[in-house]
């Protein structure tokens, strides 16, 4: 159980012109999750190269239990990263992989031979002790490599996408498998995705990385129903944001028309957003509605997303099912619930 | 039918690249063996028993594997740091840097030579085991290092990198990943130095100066003697070594067979 705590990290890398990582904070509680969620190229893996001490940074510390870490060499930090490619060791066995990190910290054979045992046991894999690696399939693989990494008890366990190249159905297993183990044996974890769903799934907060800077960092059902801000909105899946001027209960959004706001005292300009979810479409105008146009139907399966024109804007609508399907071109009325309706930072 | 093509095409092959060595036995081991008479007429291994008994032979022979082997060492160990940075990092004159290393390959071994044994002589190595080793390097270096470097480029550095996370210090990653992983194209630069080493003639002629003798140079002045038999003998004493680090290269790589294929 290890409180973990990031301080204005900057990392630029030589011959690029922008810093991958830029005033990079964030604190994380014993024996949590954290999930870090950010697109490719935002400085997730960057951050944990650093935490591991294969990447120094630039300036910012790194602290374990309020002692800096950056000057204790990579191997000593007791920071187990694994990455989204098992990078199980070709030339040993699942046993020998398993017991890598014991074996190097000098540990006799007899006590990594039962640690492997019991790391099987956790991983839902016993048994395979003498298997080669070769012969594993990906989430095998994945799953072995979790169980090496955990075999020496790290203080903090970092995961690097390592289930983005699995299939759907092995994901999900291992998403609550991982959550599960970690749980269990209580290790402050860091998760890195660009997978909102997975994100959601398995942390106990989630930290929204973008352009190397965290825009939003909450628990994952008030990030995704309240972020903060545009761009954390934009990425949760928020598609619909309304700027005016808001006074009386109502938004004079410049796009759309006035809108309907839930006893805001709000006045002056502001933004207002609302999940695709939330927004509702119909066929018959009722108060406060707004008219648009669909510009596509799609079926997603849980839900029907529709594509409309709204104003100046188009956006996105998920309708549970069942619903109605609608046609290109047709014209319809969108209610955006005021109680839904919610304010975020530019 | 088509079995029997495949099997005799098979066969034909072998035959090609056999029948060198079956002259040189045929040579080596008879004596009187005169146009037209297809098979020797008499068999006697006084040849080879001379050959065993004959210090400057069995001189050869000793001080030729001193020098392969020693190169092969120095090369893999000159050649390792460099191929890693080439293969594996990009930086400006990175092209020179190729160009220069690829130079002792176009370079004749006669300038090379010529050049190379007057700085040696004016060092005090030349005529010394050392400084053919040194010479040796020169041909040696390019291919160890063109074979490795091709290997790094398709390395992936992550699985140090995993290994650090997992608590092995540089040096244990060093000889329980690095080493691991590179092992079959180690093995390919290996048996690439031994063999360069082994055949030198005109450097370890031009640098040896007469004091340093090895096979070839045998070979070379035996050659001109014109006895069949002694030039049958020490081709095939020349050609033994070779034929045993293939061996056991080829074993080698059979056994890192999947691991290689794990990697790539």
């Amino acid at each position: 159980m290890t409180h973990i705590q990031i301080t204005s990290l900057h990392k630029t890398y030589p011959n690029a012109s922008t810093p991958v990582l830029k005033d990079f904070s964030l604190s994380i509680n014993d024996g949590e999750m954290v999930a870090l969620l950010g697109p490719s190229g935002t400085g997730k893996s960057t951050l944990l190269k650093l935490i591991a001490g294969i990447e120094q940074p630039d300036s910012g510390d790194i602290y374990f239990d309020g002692e800096s870490i950056l000057q204790t060499e990579p191997n000593k930090r007791g920071a187990v990263l694994m990455f989204q490619k098992s990078y199980l060791f070709p030339f040993l066995n699942v046993e020998e992989n398993i017991g890598f990190g014991l074996k190097m910290q000098g540990v006799a054979p007899s006590v990594i031979q039962g640690e492997v045992k019991r790391m099987l046991n956790l991983i839902g894999l016993p048994g395979i002790e003498k298997r080669k690696v070769g012969q594993l399939s990906g989430g095998e693989g994945q799953r072995v490599a979790l169980a090496r990494a955990l075999v020496s008890q790290p203080k903090l366990l970092m995961l690097d996408e390592p289930l983005s190249s699995l299939d759907t159905s092995v994901r999900m297993n291992l998403q609550a498998a991982i959550r599960e183990i970690q749980r269990e044996l209580g290790i402050t974890t860091i998760f890195v995705t660009h997978d909102l769903s997975e994100a959601m799934a398995m942390s106990d907060h989630m930290a929204i990385l973008l352009d190397g800077q965290v825009t939003a960092y909450d628990k994952p059902e008030t990030l995704f129903h309240r972020p903060p801000c545009v761009r954390s909105a934009k990425f949760v899946g928020v598609d619909l944001f309304l700027e005016g001027e808001a006074g009386g209960g109502w938004l004079e959004a410049a796009e759309v028309g006035r809108v309907k706001l839930k006893d805001e005292p709000k006045v002056g300009r502001s933004v207002f957003a609302i999940r695709p979810e939330h927004i509702r479409i119909q066929k018959e105008a009722t108060k406060n509605s707004l008219k648009g146009v669909v510009q596509s139907c799609l079926f997603r399966g849980e839900a029907l997303e529709v594509q409309v024109r709204l104003g100046a804007v188009t956006t996105r609508a998920r309708l549970p099912m069942p619903a109605p399907m609608f046609t290109h071109g047709e014209r319809i009325f969108v209610q955006l619930p005021a109680e839904h309706l919610f304010e975020v930072a530019r | 039918m088509k079995p029997f093509i495949t099997t005799s095409l098979r066969l034909l092959l072998y035959l090609i690249l056999i029948a060198p060595l079956l002259l040189f036995i045929a040579y080596g081991f008879s004596t009187r063996w005169f146009f037209p008479a297809p098979f020797p007429a008499e068999w006697t291994t006084s040849t080879f028993d001379r050959a065993l008994n004959d210090s400057r032979t069995l001189t050869g022979l000793r001080d030729g594997l001193t020098i392969a082997v020693i190169v092969s060492v120095l090369s893999l160990l000159l050649a390792f740091p460099a191929a890693r940075v080439m293969g594996l990092r990009q930086f400006k004159g990175q092209q020179l840097a190729w160009l220069l290393l690829f130079l002792p390959t176009v370079v004749p071994p006669l300038a090379i030579g010529m050049g190379l044994n007057i700085l040696f002589l004016q060092l005090g190595l030349a005529g010394t085991i050392f400084g053919v080793v040194l010479a040796h390097l020169i041909p040696t270096l390019p291919y160890t290092i063109f074979t490795l470097s091709s290997a790094f480029a398709r390395y992936d550095e992550n699985f140090e990198h995993q290994a650090l996370a997992l608590g092995a210090s540089p040096l244990q990653i060093f000889v329980n990943v690095t080493l691991r992983m590179m092992t079959p194209s180690l093995v390919v630069a290996r048996l690439f130095a031994f063999l360069i080493s082994w055949s030198q003639y005109l450097l370890t002629l031009l640098i040896g100066g007469g004091k340093i003798i090895t096979l070839p140079i045998l070979l070379f002045a035996a050659a001109s003697g014109g006895n069949p038999s002694t030039i049958g003998i020490k081709s095939l004493l020349f050609v033994l070594p070779p034929v045993l680090v293939i061996a056991f290269t080829a074993r080698e790589l059979t056994r890192h067979g999947e691991d290689i294929r794990e990697q790539y």
